[in-house]
């Protein structure tokens, strides 16, 4: 599979490939913590994976609580957690 | 024109059938590609049966009556005269599409029961793994516990061990012996065992073996522990294994999406099984003129049955004649599907798994204690006081992960049963999907 598209998360860089999403993209790259909780500042990951527990909220490009399992990570993206 | 909202199996069906005597049909999915979350459009559906998938595939896009709509999230509905209106986000710009008739195929996610550890990472739903893997191609994990209940776990298990996932344990918290409950069941759906010992076989192959009666009780620095459960899902010995792993993929069923009936005011019941699920006619008619339901939100029942339902709502949608066989067909896979509440129940003794500091609402962070502090302490009486005390179920995603579980844990410490208005009630939302201010005060109306 080729990893042709250069994203941002958190200032890091990561590649993956054309049509994955943001949560998936990262998850290969080993990196499953995609934000911390408002209250208790506990990590959060991918949860349903589909869309419907909002729980892998990330700021896509400054707009907030987009969900990182459903948005396709494109070319220059930049990813940040929710804080 | 026929708006069909969702393109999984009931969907895909619909469409395909609705275009059979050229029928305009725009068919509206969230997803980037058909096939909802039971195909999720590979190139190559792999497992029993899937040849299916591709043939309704190359219909559709053959169909020149068909539009699909891909990575548009519906949020809300509204009736103008005789025409639906259908406000959906696309590409962060909000669009809408009106049509006289309306087929709502908005399919199911996994059911989820809280554990001490099921927020933090590594814990997900069979359908996540299944997601990432079949949509994305990303393992989960390396290490995976498989647990829950149902037959589903089984080709969630075989997808990652085929994909080079080291399966550390298949657990279902019900004995197999129970569809003894269900012999007609059995007997008229031969081809549902067929696909059981397909999936059994292949995972054999990766030296998986299931084991029964076994729940994931807790999670904790990467270590899942296993409990022996009793039929109402009781632990009966705390600590009898424990295995070091990267993910634990825990369901516990499906639940209906109801957000998009209810804003149009479709009538719901209650299942069997206490799920709160639209009333449909013969025809999938639902109780509002010109609106169709198909698949799960009319009762889980799985994807042959979502074809079939699908297929009668197209056709008759689009003024066509239902046949008798199609009839018949659908009635033997609801047997199926009754069989399979029977055989997979969620009793309330997974309340016992929990902790006082065990997360509840994942969204808003609610503990088990705060809920039973709104009852014992505050006197909450049922669980929409239980919410407004403790804003568990008032998150991002308005309750669909917990408030099933909310309600029955009130109940619970109340000695109550959940009421069916109450069911149907914490089913239904406002808007389908959060929509930010400034969108909606930019949309063009």
């Amino acid at each position: 599979m080729t990893r042709e598209i250069l994203f941002t998360f958190n200032g890091a860089e990561f590649t993956c490939a054309p049509g994955q999403s943001i949560a998936a993209a990262l998850i290969a790259s080993d990196t499953r913590e995609l934000r911390t909780t408002r209250f208790g500042s506990e990590p959060r990951s991918i949860f349903c994976g589909i869309g419907i527990c909002y729980d892998c909220v990330v700021v896509v490009d400054g707009v907030a609580n987009q969900r990182s399992c459903l948005i396709e990570a494109k070319q220059g993206m930049k990813v940040e957690s929710t804080q | 024109m026929i708006i069909v909202i969702g393109a999984g199996p009931a969907g895909l069906a619909a469409a395909e059938a609705a275009s059979r005597n050229g029928t305009d049909v725009a068919l509206i999915d969230a997803a980037p590609r058909k096939g909802g979350q039971y195909w999720r459009h590979q190139i190559s559906v792999k497992g029993y049966r899937s040849n299916r998938a591709g043939i309704l595939f190359a219909k559709i896009e053959n169909a020149s009556s068909v539009t699909h709509i891909s990575e548009a999230t519906v949020w809300s509905i509204e009736k103008e005269d005789q025409l639906f209106r259908v406000n959906y986000l696309q590409g962060g710009q909000e669009s809408s599409l009106t049509a006289e008739k309306l087929i709502l195929a908005t399919g199911a996610y996994d059911r989820s029961l809280p554990f001490p550890g099921w927020d933090k990472p590594g814990s997900m739903t069979p359908g996540a793994a299944q997601a990432l893997l079949k949509g994305h191609g990303v393992l989960a994990g390396k290490k995976v516990v498989v647990a829950g209940t149902g037959p589903f776990l089984f080709p969630v298990a075989t997808g990652l061990a085929e994909a080079g996932a080291e399966i550390v344990g298949l657990y279902d918290a019900h004995s197999p012996l129970r569809w003894a409950l269900s012999p007609h069941a059995v007997l008229l759906n031969p081809s549902k065992f067929l696909e059981l010992i397909y999936y059994a076989r292949l995972l054999k192959r990766f030296s998986v073996t299931p084991q029964f009666k076994r729940a994931v009780s807790s999670f904790s620095e990467g270590s899942a522990t296993i409990s022996r459960v009793n039929s109402r899902l009781a632990l009966v010995s705390n600590r009898d294994k424990s295995h070091q792993v990267d993910v634990v993929a825990a369901g516990w069923g499906f639940l209906p999406d109801l957000s998009l009936g209810g804003i149009v005011g479709c009538v719901q019941r209650v299942d069997t099984d206490g799920t709160a699920i639209f009333s449909v006619d013969d025809a999938q008619r639902s109780s509002v003129e010109n609106v169709w339901i198909a698949g799960e939100a009319t009762g889980i029942g799985g994807a042959d049955l979502s074809l079939i339902e699908g297929e009668i709502a197209g056709l008759s949608a689009s003024g066509q004649g239902v046949s008798p066989v199609l009839r018949l067909n659908r009635m033997r896979k609801q047997i199926f599907a009754n069989a399979l509440k029977r055989s997979y129940p969620i009793r309330d003794g997974w309340q016992s798994w929990s902790e006082e500091t065990t997360t509840i609402c994942r969204c808003e962070e609610v503990k088990m204690g705060e809920i039973r502090e709104s009852v014992t302490e505050l006197g909450a009486e049922d669980s929409r006081t239980a919410k407004l005390f403790t804003r568990a179920g008032m998150g991002l995603c308005q309750g669909r992960i917990c408030s099933r579980n909310v309600s029955e844990i009130v109940a619970g410490l109340t000695h109550c049963a959940v009421t069916d208005g109450e069911r149907i009630a914490s089913s239904n939302r406002p808007i389908a999907n959060p929509i930010s201010l400034g969108l909606l005060g930019d949309g063009k109306k």
